[in-house]
This record gives C-alpha cells, structure tokens and sequence, in this order.
C-alpha cells in the first residue's frame, strides 16, 4: 500500500486554525495601516487649511482692502501684497500664490504671470466661490482654494490661491508612520502568537482527548490491550488483507484462556486476578512480533492475530507463549502458576469471517481444555461437535440432582502381589439423550464453574458408600478420589471430607484424594494447607498425572503426600524408550526418598507391568488389568484372580480425566 | 378619573385603539400643516397689481429695485459666508416688499455715509440700513418706518473701563459708524462732560466693534438688535458685553426714498403695511430673533 506523509489531525487543524486567525489579524493591520495614512492626510489638510487661513487674512486680506479686483489692483495695494508674502515665498513657506478675482481672472501673480491653474468651472474654485474652502493634495504640494475677506463686514473680494509644500507635512505624517507601524505590527504579532498559542494549546487538547477517547474505547483498560472491538477490526483487516494476496501467506487467529482463573478470582480477590490478568498481558505481547495482535476478549480470554505464518511456525511459537506464560507469578505475596488453552485455527484456510474464526478458535481451545496439549489446531470437521458449554451446565445441573451420574472403579494393584489394594473412583454421565459419557465431554465445563464442588461432594458421598458397601462383602480396598483445584483453594474442604468420613463411620485412612500436579501449581500455600490439614486426619494424598504438569521438585518437598502416580505418558512408551525408563526409575526413586509410594498409570502390557514390578513401583493401573467397571464386577474379578483378564476389551480407550 | 378607568377596562382595548387611529391621523395631518408654513415663509407677500402699478415708470421698466445698505449690522444686514450675499431682517423684508410690489429686490453694499447721498441722486432706489428716521435727515429724503430701537453702549468683555452708562464716556476714546444717530447722540451727550468725549467715526460699523475689540476704543454705540446679537453669538459673546442695560434715544428706523420719485414712497408704505397686516412682517421679525423692535403700524417721517 502506497504510503503518503500525512499530517497528525491535531496538527492540521492547528495550521486550518492558524491560517484562519491570520485573516482578521492581517485585515485589522491593514485597516489599522489604512487609519494612520487616513490620519497623516487628516492632519496634513488640517494643517494646510490652518497655514492657509492665516496667509489668507495676515498677508493677503490686509493688503486688499477696499480692493476691487474686477478693475485690477493699485500699485499700492500690489507692493503691499507683494512685500507681505515676498519672505514666504523666498523661504518656500509658501510654493505659489495668486489671487482671483470672481471670474477665475488672476488679479495678482506671485511670478507676476497672468493665467491661473484653476479654471472657473473647478469645483475647488466654486467652493471658494460659495464661501467655503477647498483643499487637494497633488504631488508634492497642497493647493488651497479660499475667499479672501479683507473688510470686517466679511465682505469677500476674490479667491486666494495659493500652493503649500506638501513635502514638510508629508515627512512628518511618514515619520509618524515609520514609528507607530512598526509598534502596531509588533502589538499584532503578539496578539496572532497569543492566537495561535490558545489554539494549538485548545488542538493538542482536544486531539489527546479524543486520542485518548478513541483508546478507551478500543482498548482494555486493565491491560492497556486492544479490546474485543479493536481486535475484531484486526482481524478483519487482517483476513482482508490475506484475501487480496493470495492464499499463500494467511495467518493464525488464537483465542486463549487461562486455566483456574476463576479460582485466582475467588480465592485471593479481584485484585489479584487483575494483576494475575495484567502480568498474562505483558508476558503474552512480550512474546510475540510487532505485527502480532495480542488482545483481551474479556475475563481471562485472550485473543491474538498472528498473520503471515505458516502452521508449523505459529504452533511452535504458540507452545513457547505457553511455556513462558507458565513462569511463576508472584500474585498478592503468593507465587501462582499460570496455565492457558490456546486454540488456533488459520485463515483465509478455516473461515472467511472474523466470526467464523472466533468459533472455531474457540472449539479448539475448549478441545484443549479437555487434552495435555494446551495448543490444539482446530481442524474442520473434526472429531466431536461442540456442545455449548451453558448448555452443558444446565445439563450438569439437572444431572446433580437427578443423580444422572455413576462411579466406576479402576483396581489398583500392587505390583509385588498381584493382588487389588485400593480403586480408583472415575465418574461417568448417564446422559438421557446421549448415552454414557466419559468426563472428557462435561468435566472441563464442569471445573471452569462451581458445580465441581457439588460434583466432588457427591462423588465422595457415593465412593463412600460404595466402600461401606464393598467392605461388608469382605473387600478392604482403599478408594481413591480425585479433587480439583478449586476443592483445594477452599479451606473448608478438608472438614467437609472429615465430616464425611465421620457420617459414613469409614476410617480416613481408606481414603486416598488425588491431585493434579497443575490443581496444585495454581495456588501452593492454600493447596498445601488444605493438603496438610486432610493428611494430619490419616486421608492419604496423592499427586496425580505426575510428570506432564509443570510442579517444581521443591513444591513436592511443601506438600505432605503419600504417594505419587506417574502419568501415562512416561509408562506407555517404556518398553521402547530408554529415556522413559530413566526418567520413571528416577521418579520411583524420588518418591520413595521422599516416603512416598509409588503408581504407575496406564499399564497395559505384562512386559511393562513386569519392568515397573523391577524397578521398585508399587502399584500400577492400567488396562492390562481391568477397565473402569462398576465394583461389583470388580469384586467378582478380585475374587476370582484374572477371571475377566480375558475379557479385557482393546478398544482405542479414550484418556481418562481425573475426577 | 380613577373611578373611570378602573371601571372601563373592556373599554381600553378599543380606546388603545382610537389612539391608534389618532396617531395615524395625527402623524397625516403634520406633514400638509409643515408644508403649509413653508408655502408662507416662502410666499413673502402676494403681488398686487395695484400697488405695482403705483411705482414709477422707470422702476416698472427695469423690473427692480436697487436698495443700498451697510452690510455690517448684523443682524439687520450682514454678508453671508461667501462674503457677496447680504443676509439679514432687512434684506427679507425687502424681497417680501419685492413680491408685493411685483419687482426683483436688489440690495447693494454702501458705506453708510454714501447711502443718502445716492438714494437722492437716483443711483439707489430706496435706503434700507437700519437707518433712523430724524428731522434732520426727513429734509433730505422721505422715511417709510418699519422698526424701532434705541441705542445700546457696547464695551469690551469683562468693562475693564468700568463704564455704566453714558456718562462715564466722558474723556473716553468711542467708536461709532460714520454717519448714524449715535454720532448725533454723543454730541448731545458731550454737553453734560467735563471732559471731551473722543469720538472715532468709521466708514462701517464692523470697522467701529474692530476698534473696541483690540482696545482702541472704551466703547462702541450700537443700535440694541445688532449690540444683542453681538453678545449673544457665540463667536463674539467671548468679546464684548452691555455697559449698561438702558437703551437710549428710541427711534423708528426707515426706509430712505427719494422725494422726487412720485409714487414709491406710496408703494413702499402699502408693500410694508400688507406685510405687518399678513403676518409676513412679524414672521420675518422672529426669524433674526429682533420680534421686540416691531411696529404696529407703517407710517412716514416720524422723525423727531
């Protein structure tokens, strides 16, 4: 796009201004160079009509008395002219000077010549006629036509012309000029400063507030980013753009949302939200170019155009947002960690529409809500259709208090018997319309609102009674449940759970509560009192998912656990990878020097289960055992040593998500 | 009347109205009665034939009336601004005489002095310079009447001579016009001084309050018009001042007409007294502001 050097508006309507105001400032200065040119011929005609008036009756009217200029002057009456003006004439007080009779006939000449300049029909010298005085400036003299009254009757005998040096009176008007001008000028130059002054003050004023107007309203406050509005013209300009030049260079529009904000907000206040929500902003635009667009959707959304990137850059230049957003921050005196859901999609490949393009950004991010990822590319027709999240929370409701859902249990067993030790309660929905759902469909909209702490009270209720139920068949299984983040960042959760206990008369020591490595990065202090106080009851703790969450080695030393299970990821690659099975011996290790027992997640070959049996686990789940049934298959496996080993499915099975 | 309007509101809105109306009517009626004064002012006199015919010959003829004056005395006559016009009672009076008799009215510029002399040997027609009509001056000429005043002492602003009155003129310097009454009546007054009364006689009587002006003189004789008009206008009430508020030796100014001019001084006598019988005389009169000099009647050589 052709670039032209504009002006800032505030400047050009400075100049628009300016030029304006030196309109009236230049009319005033002519008008008032008009007045003193006005004034100067004013006093120079006053002063010739004075000078005039006085040679009229000192030296001409007295030498005519009794004259009669139609008849012609007696020579007596001509020498007294003649010596009464001669002085004057001499010294060029005065230029010329006749007197005429009534007929414009030249009575007296002070060159002695005969014909006068004045024709009779001059109007200067009918004015003269009548009485009155006539004066012109012409060149450099003044001519003065006047009647001459030599009797006290005022009685007049003719007409006196005579001509004034101009030059004299002309110097002194320009001598007048020459001073006051240069002062008038001055006077009206500091009156246009003033001018312009007040308005560039009035423009720079008025151009910051709307520049400031038109910031607020496309801006966030909180972060200073763009908001929803502005970040939507990007978008737009920025698709626009992509589709004028060909498909090649497209761009990337992704939408992020932070993990457990909520509980940030809840917990620890709104003002630590904002300055959680203000330190996301910065780490996010300090991670990305200049082109890039980083904007604050709302809550803790966040919007982010990356355009002209090819996919593979933009996932990995959005894996490393991540990792930098996952840095500890210090909120209100308490270090959180950061956790966020990128979705991406492409454009002008997955939408042609700033619309489209948010919707699909966000069913990605909502899929990586649900997956380890944390960065999901939307990808179209993909897998599941998306169920509008406050829909399923109405769902969810309805399901709470219909007792829609149920438990089913995974053994846990211990390597060195072989034998079921504890189970691991996973929850499961029994939609009316959409069958059983797995959590991985209603478990991250569940825990982005406050119905998990619902959900988790049932979920211990009915394990509970489940164990009652279980152990009065003969089985002393220990039963594992998992909690979430938002259960941790409330103190009263710990007596809620012994209250349970109490009511259901289970010792606390069958209970096992698991947490996620990330429910416990997100507020460590709260997370590790809650943790301390269900621990000192004899509830053993468990960290669950290890390995895959971003929990800081000296966090574990905070944390009063009882037992650590390896993420799945580490366990189902260990047959191949050396590297897993160094990492998974190390973990073992680890746990045990820190008096932790140890769970290995997601076995599903003897191969495997035999390696971890070696390396000192102590227990396993996995598939190679048992999927998640209801106990009283359970208890009929258990029974009956690997009566359903058989049976075990190989479905693909889908990953499951800590309840 | 309180009573009145109190009980006629619903009569005041058409009563607002009337005055409307009247307004209007009034605001018709102003303009024809304006114009009417000026038709008078302007028509001076209406022409009779009879006393036109009642002019000599070789006045019929001509069409005119040359009539002499002194142009100094204000505000009987006076040059106007272009120094050529004579203005003043005089001259209206004159042409308002003119449009009677059916003749133009010219009036010429005369050193007092020369003015009988000229209207006796036919160069003027008539003499009309605020010229008192004396016995002595009756054996010259015939006198038409037509005004009346006394003679007032003129000093400088301020009486630096502290004159009040005729007596203290005595052993003074006083400026007259050459030729008038005043000259007569400060040789009638030199019989009761000590000390001689100096008087200077000039051709004019401009010439006469020059004189007083720049302090040659201790006094000037006025006739009473012109000395108020002197102390009131503007441009010389900075200068000179009354002596004293008596007027002296009331006389009846006239007309100077030949005696062997059959038929004018008639004219002239019945031109004047249609003047003073239409109100044109008495208009005139108020004009020059002099209305307290009027006569009742014209008559001839009334001279004492």
């Amino acid at each position: 796009m052709p670039r032209r050097p504009r002006l800032h508006p505030g400047t050009r309507l400075f100049l628009v201004y300016a030029a304006v105001s030196l309109v009236p400032v230049t009319l005033l200065g002519l008008a008032l160079i008009h007045g003193y040119q006005e004034r100067g011929q004013a006093h120079a005609r006053e002063q010739g009509l004075a000078e005039a008036q006085v040679i009229e009756q000192m030296a001409v009217a007295p030498a005519l008395r009794g004259a009669d200029l139609s008849v012609g002057l007696t020579p007596h009456q001509r020498s007294y002219l003649q010596s009464s003006t001669d002085l004057a004439l001499f010294n060029g007080s005065v230029t010329s000077l006749q007197v005429l009779d009534f007929e414009g006939q030249v009575a007296f000449s002070d060159d002695g010549g005969s014909t006068s300049q004045v024709a009779v029909d001059d109007p200067g010298f009918q004015t003269a006629l009548a009485g009155g005085t006539d004066l012109r400036i012409s060149g450099r003299s003044v001519r003065v036509l006047q009647p001459v009254f030599p009797e006290t009757s005022g009685q007049a005998v003719g007409v006196l012309e005579v001509y004034l040096p101009y030059s004299d009176i002309l110097a002194k008007v320009q001598e007048e000029t020459r001073t006051a001008v240069p002062r008038m000028l001055a006077g009206l130059l500091a009156l246009y400063t003033v001018l312009a002054m007040i308005s560039f003050l009035t423009t720079r004023a008025l151009t910051r507030y709307a520049v400031e107007h038109e910031r607020q309203a496309l801006h966030d406050s909180l972060t200073g980013l763009p908001n929803r509005e502005l970040f939507r013209r990007v978008a737009s300009r920025a698709l626009t753009r992509s589709a004028r030049l060909g498909h090649r260079p497209g761009g990337a529009l992704v939408v992020v949302d932070l993990d457990h904000f909520k509980e940030v907000n809840d917990t620890l206040g709104h003002h630590a939200g904002d300055e959680l929500l203000q330190v996301v902003a910065q780490r996010l635009s300090d991670s990305l170019r200049s082109d890039d667009t980083v904007a604050r959707l709302g809550g803790d959304e966040f919007g982010i155009i990356l355009p002209s990137r090819d996919r593979a850059d933009t996932v990995a230049l959005l894996c490393e947002v991540r990792r930098a957003l996952s840095e500890p921050v210090p909120v209100s005196g308490r270090i959180l960690s950061v956790e966020a859901s990128f979705g991406v999609c492409f454009f002008p490949d997955d939408a042609d529409t700033v619309e489209g393009l948010l919707q699909h950004a966000d069913a990605a991010m909502y899929q990586g809500k649900h997956g380890p990822q944390g960065v999901v590319v939307y990808e179209p027709g993909g897998s599941t259709p998306q169920v509008d999240a406050l829909v399923l929370q109405g769902e969810l409701r309805r399901a709470l208090d219909h007792e829609q859902f149920v438990l089913l249990y995974q053994p846990k067993i211990d390597l060195a018997t072989g034998r079921v030790t504890g189970v691991e309660a996973l929850v499961r929905w029994q939609h009316p319309e959409r069958g059983l759902l797995a959590p991985a469909e209603f478990l991250p909209v569940v825990e982005r609102s406050e119905l998990i702490v619902s959900l988790t009270r049932w979920v211990l209720g009915r394990a509970l009674a489940d164990l009652v139920a279980w152990t009065a068949v003969g089985h002393d299984w220990t039963v594992s449940v998992n909690v979430s983040a938002k259960n941790l960042a409330s103190l009263s959760f710990a007596e809620e759970v012994i209250d349970l206990l109490d009511r259901s008369g289970v010792s606390p020591s069958r209970l096992c509560l698991e947490v996620t490595e990330s429910a416990i990065a997100f507020d460590l202090e709260t997370t590790a009192e809650v943790i301390a106080a269900l621990s000192a009851s004899g509830i053993a703790m468990a960290l669950d998912d290890f390995g895959v969450g971003y929990t800081a080695i000296s966090q574990l030393r905070a944390l009063a656990m009882d037992e650590i299970k390896i993420d799945r990821l580490f366990i189902t690659g260990l047959a191949e990878l050396e590297q897993d099975r160094a990492i998974v011996g190390s973990v073992i290790d680890l746990a045990h020097s820190l008096g932790c027992t140890v769970t290995a997640e997601g076995v599903e070959s003897a191969e495997v289960a035999t390696w971890l049996g070696q390396a000192g686990c102590d227990h396993a789940q996995g598939y190679l055992w048992l999927r998640p049934v209801p106990w009283p298959v359970l208890a009929a496996y258990d029974q009956s040593g690997s009566a359903l080993r058989t049976g075990q499915t190989h479905e693909h099975r889908p990953r499951e998500v800590p309840a | 009347m309180i009573t009145q309007h109190s009980s006629a509101w619903t009569r005041i809105a058409p009563g607002l109205a009337l005055l409307g109306i009247l307004g209007v009517l009034a605001s018709c009626a102003a303009v024809p009665e304006k114009a009417v004064a000026a038709d008078e002012t302007a028509a001076v006199g209406r022409y009779d034939q009879a006393l036109h015919d009642l002019l000599p010959a070789d006045i019929r003829e001509r069409g005119l009336l040359r009539v002499g004056t002194d142009a100094s005395y204000a505000p009987m006559s006076t040059f106007g601004p272009d120094g050529r016009t004579i203005v003043g009672s005089e001259p209206d009076l004159g042409r308002a005489l003119g449009e009677v008799l059916g003749v133009d009215v010219e009036f010429v510029h005369r050193d007092f002095m020369r003015i009988l002399p000229e209207v006796r040997d036919g160069s003027l027609d008539l003499g009309m310079s605020a010229m008192t009509d004396t016995r002595e001056r009756e054996r010259k000429v015939d006198f038409v009447t037509y005004f009346s005043a006394g003679t007032a002492v003129l000093v400088q602003h301020g009486n630096p001579e502290g004159i009040s009155g005729l007596r203290d003129l005595c052993g003074k310097k006083v400026a007259v016009e050459d030729g008038t009454t005043q000259v007569d009546l400060l040789a009638r007054a030199q019989s009761h001084c000590a000390a001689t009364i100096r008087v200077r006689r000039f051709a004019t009587n401009s010439d006469a309050l020059l004189q007083l002006r720049t302090g040659r003189v201790a006094a000037a004789l006025n006739d009473l018009p012109p000395a108020v008009y002197l102390v009131s206008d503007p441009r010389t009430a900075a200068q000179f001042q009354f002596a004293t508020t008596t007027q002296y030796e009331p006389g009846l100014y006239g007309v100077a007409v030949a005696k062997n001019r059959p038929g004018l001084r008639e004219a002239v006598q019945a031109g004047l007294s249609r003047l003073v019988d239409s109100g044109v005389y008495a208009e005139v009169l108020s004009r020059w502001k002099i209305q307290e000099g009027a006569v009742g009647q014209v008559t001839v050589n009334s001279g004492r």
